[in-house]
C-alpha cells in the first residue's frame, strides 16, 4: 500500500518548499467547510444531550449519570483520539489542513483515506506525493475522497429507517431479542477485528495481548477504592502501553515485512 | 435501541427521544454531507483546475469499485450495537469501532446499564457526544493548530508504529472490557469459535469474503448467541429483560 512512500516523500517536499498543492489545499473555502463540518458535529451533540437530559426521567436515569456517561466517554476517547491524530499529521503534507480535518473529522479513517486517495490518484496516472501530483490530481482525488465518505453517510441514512422499522417489528415479536442482540454483536465485532489483527505479524499479537494484559489489569486495580479513575483511564493507559511495547518489538525487527 | 419494557412514560419518553433523534440525526447528517462534498466541488467548478467530469467520474467510479460493500456492509453491522439515535452519531463522526463503541461501552458499564436497554441507548448517546467532543478538540488542537509543528518534532518511525499498531492496541483492551462488563459467558465463547472459524477457516477459502468477515461473525454471533443464551429455570421461557 502506498502510504509509507507517498507520506515520506510528501513530507519531505513540502519540508522543502511551499507546494502549489498545498497552496491550492488551504484555500479559505476550503478552511470554511471544514469549520462548517465541525460545527455541524457539534450541533448534533448539542441537540443529541438535550434529548436525552428530557429522556432521562422517563427511563430511571439520573443527571448525574447523564453526565458520568459523557464524562466516561470524553476520558475512553483521548487514547483512540491521540493515536488517531498522530496518524493524521502524516496526511498534512499531501492534502493540507483543512482537507486533513474534514476528511478524518468526518467519517472515514486514515487507512481509508490514503487507500481512496491513491486509487483515485492511479486513475489519473499520478502518484501521490510524487513530481506527478499536481494541483489538479488533488481536486479529483479529495473528490474522490469526499464522495466516499457522502456514501457512507447516505447508506445510513437510507439503511437507518429501515432497519429501525425491522427491529420494532422484531422487538414485538420478543422483547429479549433487544438485549442479547447488541451484546452478541458488540462481542462478535470486536473479537472478529481484533482476532483479524493476529495473522498479520508477530508485532500485532504482542500488541494485542500487552493492550490486553494492561486492561485486565487496570479493571482489577479499579476495584480498589481510590483507583477509580482507572475504569475510565484504563483504555488510554491500556493503548499507549500497547503501542511502547509495538515499538519496541517493531524495532527488533519483529514486524510485517515491506 | 428501545424496548417496549416498563410503563407507557418510558415508552413516552423514549419515543420521543427516538423522534428527535431521528429527525435531528438525518437533518445534520444531511448538512455534514453537504459541508463535505462543497469544498472539492468548489475546487472542481471554480479553481479552473481544468478538471474533466470523466476524470472525476473514473476517479469515484475506481474508489465505489473497491469500497462500495464496507458501504453498504458497516451500517448493517453496526446497527444492533448501536441503534439509530446512535447511528447518526457515529457515521458522521467515523472511528466507531476504535473510539466511539469502546466509550459507549465503558460508560454503558459505569453506570450499570445494559446494550440494548433505554437507559444503555441513553448512555451510549452522551458518552458517543463525550466522545465527539475529544475527537473535535483534539484535531483541532492537534491537527489544526499544531499538526506542522508536529510532523517535525516527532519522529517518522514512531507515527509509522502508530498507523500499523493503534487497531490491535485499542482492539485488545476492548475486548478485556467488553467480556467483563457484557458478562455474556456464551455469547463471548460464540463469538470467539466463530471468529476463529471465519477468519481462519471460511477467508481462506474464499477470500472474497475478507472484507465482509466482520459481518459475518456479527450476524452469526447474533442468531447463535440469541439460540443459546440463557433462559429464565424451569419455565423455558427468557429470562426477563432487564428493566431499565
Amino acid at each position: 500500500m502506498i502510504p509509507t512512500t507517498a507520506l515520506a516523500t510528501a513530507s519531505m517536499a513540502a519540508a522543502a518548499e511551499p507546494s502549489p498543492v498545498l497552496a491550492l489545499a488551504n484555500t479559505p473555502v476550503l478552511w470554511i467547510c471544514a469549520l462548517g463540518v465541525f460545527l455541524v458535529v457539534a450541533v448534533q451533540s448539542v441537540i443529541y444531550m438535550k434529548a436525552a437530559r428530557k429522556a432521562a426521567p422517563s427511563v430511571g436515569m439520573t443527571p448525574q449519570e447523564l453526565r458520568t456517561s459523557f464524562r466516561t466517554g470524553a476520558i475512553a476517547a483521548v487514547g483512540p483520539s491521540l493515536a488517531v491524530v498522530l496518524v493524521a499529521i502524516a496526511l498534512l503534507a499531501l492534502f493540507g489542513t483543512p482537507a486533513t480535518l474534514v476528511r478524518i473529522g468526518l467519517i472515514g479513517s486514515v487507512s481509508f483515506e490514503t487507500a481512496a486517495a491513491s486509487i483515485a490518484a492511479g486513475t489519473t496516472g499520478a502518484e501521490l506525493g510524487g513530481p506527478t501530483y499536481t494541483p489538479q490530481v488533488f481536486a479529483i482525488v479529495f473528490f474522490a475522497m469526499s464522495m466516499g465518505g457522502a456514501m457512507w453517510m447516505l447508506a445510513t441514512l437510507i439503511l437507518t429507517p429501515l432497519l429501525q422499522r425491522g427491529g420494532h417489528k422484531l422487538e414485538k415479536v420478543n422483547p429479549a431479542l433487544m438485549t442479547v442482540v447488541p451484546a452478541a454483536a458488540l462481542l462478535g465485532a470486536f473479537i472478529s477485528l481484533g482476532l483479524a489483527e493476529v495473522p498479520k505479524s508477530p508485532v500485532h499479537v504482542i500488541t494485542l495481548l500487552t493492550s490486553a494484559a494492561v486492561m485486565g489489569l487496570c479493571l482489577v486495580l479499579a476495584r480498589v477504592p481510590g483507583l477509580r479513575w482507572l475504569r475510565e483511564w484504563g483504555l488510554g493507559i491500556a493503548i499507549l502501553v500497547g503501542l511502547t511495547a509495538a515499538y519496541l518489538a517493531h524495532s527488533a525487527g519483529l514486524g510485517p515485512v515491506g | 435501541m428501545t424496548a417496549t419494557l416498563t410503563g407507557p412514560q418510558t415508552t413516552a419518553g423514549m419515543g420521543e427521544f427516538e423522534r428527535t433523534t431521528s429527525r435531528w440525526g438525518r437533518l445534520t447528517m444531511i448538512a455534514g454531507l453537504v459541508f463535505s462534498l462543497a469544498g472539492p466541488l468548489y475546487l472542481v467548478f471554480f479553481a479552473d483546475l481544468g478538471v474533466t467530469a470523466t476524470q472525476l467520474f473514473t476517479a469515484f467510479a475506481a474508489v465505489a469499485g473497491t469500497f462500495f460493500v464496507i458501504w453498504l456492509v458497516e451500517p448493517l453491522t453496526y446497527f444492533p450495537i448501536l441503534g439509530s439515535a446512535s447511528m447518526y452519531q457515529a457515521f458522521m463522526i467515523g472511528n466507531i469501532s476504535n473510539k466511539l463503541l469502546p466509550a459507549a461501552l465503558i460508560a454503558q458499564s459505569s453506570i450499570g446499564a445494559k446494550p440494548g436497554t433505554p437507559r444503555g441507548s441513553l448512555a451510549a448517546v452522551m458518552a458517543i457526544c463525550g466522545a465527539a467532543a475529544v475527537h473535535l478538540v483534539s484535531l483541532f488542537v492537534f491537527v489544526g493548530l499544531l499538526g506542522t509543528w508536529l510532523i517535525s518534532v516527532i519522529p517518522p518511525d514512531v507515527t509509522e508504529v502508530v498507523r500499523i499498531y493503534v487497531l490491535p492496541s485499542v482492539m485488545g483492551a476492548v475486548i478485556i472490557q467488553a467480556i467483563v462488563s457484557l458478562k455474556q459467558v456464551r455469547a463471548t465463547i460464540v463469538a470467539f469459535v466463530v471468529a476463529v472459524l471465519v477468519l481462519f477457516v471460511l477467508v481462506p477459502l474464499v477470500p472474497s469474503l475478507a472484507m465482509v468477515a466482520t459481518a459475518i461473525v456479527v450476524l452469526t454471533t447474533l442468531v447463535i448467541g440469541w439460540f443459546v443464551r440463557k433462559r429464565e429455570a424451569g419455565a423455558g421461557r427468557d429470562a426477563t429483560p432487564e428493566v431499565p
